[in-house]
């Protein structure tokens, strides 16, 4: 199969990240009803990501979204082509990215101070620098006071900003974010967004956020690309042409942001006929999680 | 939590006071069942004569080589078994299985044939009753680590040691400790049946004695000892668990601590 071996090393581009024909294609075991066969999670995704841009990754549940963010984690290979940061080939997971996943993910036996320097302990930061570097993203997310407590003495919502601190810490250049906010309440998760907003543009980072909220995809992103399931396929990537700095209020009720979210809505729901998901195909993408093992 | 531990007291107090009531007021036969205050007078005075003081020391002796045999072997296998090996782990798992339900008691009469009545058929004994909860609480715990805290760990690049020592370990420690309480209570019961086969000290012996001579007091006062000491020594481990796995009680505890989430 052709996996890494006609992949460039590296490639001449001034974009962050440069994802290029990436097709990723899982092989299923006979089951009693259903024959052997491969299900093609992505097919051929190019996509460029500027630095410092806020890219959002929509489309329904069987898409390929999460699989495609952890191709770019280096958690998941893809079956062919490549994903490049900085012109350089991705190889495996790595420091110079950061992950904020849905389920928050903190270590319930470290306190938020100690999670947030979890990065910083692998990356062998001394102490002091630490504690400086901790108590600087907490207060960035907000949860000053709360250094000492434990995740399971924290709301959902305030658990997530954990996450996000821990995960800017270590100074990672680019933010992968993969339905961080789809746990928390409606309000929560407004607020969120909203801070999200502001520590993006406190810090510069380059941010792809994967998300099937087209309300969410809208309000946050520079541009959206759009996927459409089986197979998972760019279908568009559209430019958010509105102004920024963007307040929940304003920006949700101006006639622009309802214009682009019917936009995406339609773009979702005209996907062509053979793109249809087929009825089969959720439990069995559900099924599937390449980073299953350990 | 200071609620709970008074009223656990209260319960144990009563409990202790319908001890010493019963046989008093000829609820039950004072000659069968004395009174707990003559059992506390007895258990003193065994103390200060010496005698009560070398079988404590010899039974505590025994259960801790046992418990301990069982953690240092128990332990490396279930990181072993739950972790690098799965293969392995299947292979062996219904043979495993099958171990932890055989009988002890019957057991003990065969490795006595191999190891004699010494001290090293009690150890092997208790050992091998104690092994087998901590070996699968130690798989559970490493495999029921949450597969969100594996996947924010792995994008940070972390190695399969320290992913380790830094996550899966930790992730264990509820599960662990669950497994060290519930064969913690298992070598006390063990120890007593191990004195009782077959030895000349011990409160186990002690008790066998004295029940062969009609010394009821004293059989009560030996019983009490080896009850005061099994609680003891769970507390002991709970207040570890609750210093090392706050976060999580383990599934033993959460079944006991329903009742308050729904009072």
């Amino acid at each position: 199969m052709a996996r890494d071996a006609d992949v460039p090393q590296q490639i001449q581009t001034d974009a962050k990240i440069v994802v290029k024909g990436i097709t990723s294609v899982f092989h299923l075991k006979k089951t009693r009803t259903t024959p052997a066969g491969e299900f093609i999670a992505l097919n051929d995704i190019n996509l460029e990501v500027r630095k410092g841009e806020f890219l959002v990754l929509v489309g329904p549940s069987g898409c390929g979204k999460s699989t495609l963010l952890d191709i770019l984690a280096g958690l998941a290979h893809p079956t062919s082509g490549g994903v490049y940061i900085d012109g350089k080939k991705v190889t495996g997971p790595a420091l110079d990215r950061g992950i904020v996943l849905q389920g928050y993910a903190l270590f319930p036996w470290r306190t938020v101070r100690q999670n947030v320097e979890f990065g910083l302990e692998i990356k062998k930061v001394p102490k002091q620098e630490r504690a400086a570097i901790s108590d600087n993203f907490i207060h960035l997310v907000g949860l000053d006071g709360f250094a000492d407590r434990f995740p399971h003495e924290l709301s959902g919502g305030m658990k997530q900003r954990v996450a996000i601190a821990r995960a800017l810490a270590y100074d990672p250049e680019v933010l992968l974010m993969d339905e961080p906010f789809a746990a928390v309440d409606a309000q929560t998760r407004e607020s969120l967004q909203d801070e999200l907003l502001r520590i993006w543009e406190a810090t510069g980072k380059t941010i792809l956020f994967v998300t099937h909220s087209i309300e969410e995809a809208v309000f946050l992103g520079d541009r959206v690309a759009v996927l459409t399931p089986n197979p998972g396929t760019l279908r568009e990537i559209v430019k958010i042409d509105l102004p920024r700095p963007r307040h929940n209020s304003d920006t949700r009720s101006s006639a622009e942001f309802g214009w682009i979210r019917r936009k995406i809505w339609e773009l979702l729901q005209n996907a062509p006929s053979d793109a249809r998901p087929h009825p089969n195909a959720v439990p069995v993408a559900d099924a599937i999680s390449p980073t299953a093992a350990l | 939590m200071g609620k709970n531990t008074v009223r656990k007291a209260g319960v144990i107090l009563l409990f202790l006071a319908l001890w010493e009531l019963a046989p008093l007021i000829g609820l039950v036969d004072p000659v069968f069942i004395p009174r707990f205050s003559g059992v506390v007078q007895t258990i003193l005075e065994l103390y200060k004569t010496g005698e009560f003081v070398q079988h404590t020391r010899i039974s505590l002796l025994r259960a801790f080589t046992g418990l301990a045999t069982a953690v240092v072997i128990g332990l490396p296998l279930g990181l072993l078994l739950g972790g690098w090996f799965p293969r392995i782990r299947q292979a062996t798992e219904p043979l495993m299985e099958l171990f932890a339900v055989a009988n002890p008691v019957i057991l003990a009469h065969i490795i006595i044939f191999f190891l004699g009545i010494g001290e090293s058929a009690k150890t092997f004994i208790i050992a091998w009753l104690c092994v087998w909860p901590i070996i699968f609480s130690t798989i559970t715990g490493i495999r029921t680590a949450d597969e969100s805290l594996l996947k924010a760990a792995r994008s940070l690049g972390l190695g399969r040691w320290q992913l380790f020592r830094l996550v899966v370990l930790p992730s264990a420690a509820p599960s662990l400790f669950t497994g060290l309480r519930l064969a913690a209570g298992y070598a006390f019961i063990m120890l007593i049946a191990a004195e009782m086969m077959g030895a000349g000290s011990g409160l186990g012996w002690f008790v066998l004695q004295s029940q062969e001579n009609y010394h009821v007091l004293r059989l009560f006062a030996g019983a009490t000892v080896i009850t005061f000491l099994a609680v003891l020594t769970d507390v002991s481990i709970k207040l570890l668990q609750n210093r090392f796995a706050f976060w999580n009680g383990g599934p033993a505890e959460n079944v006991l601590e329903q009742g308050r989430w729904m009072a």
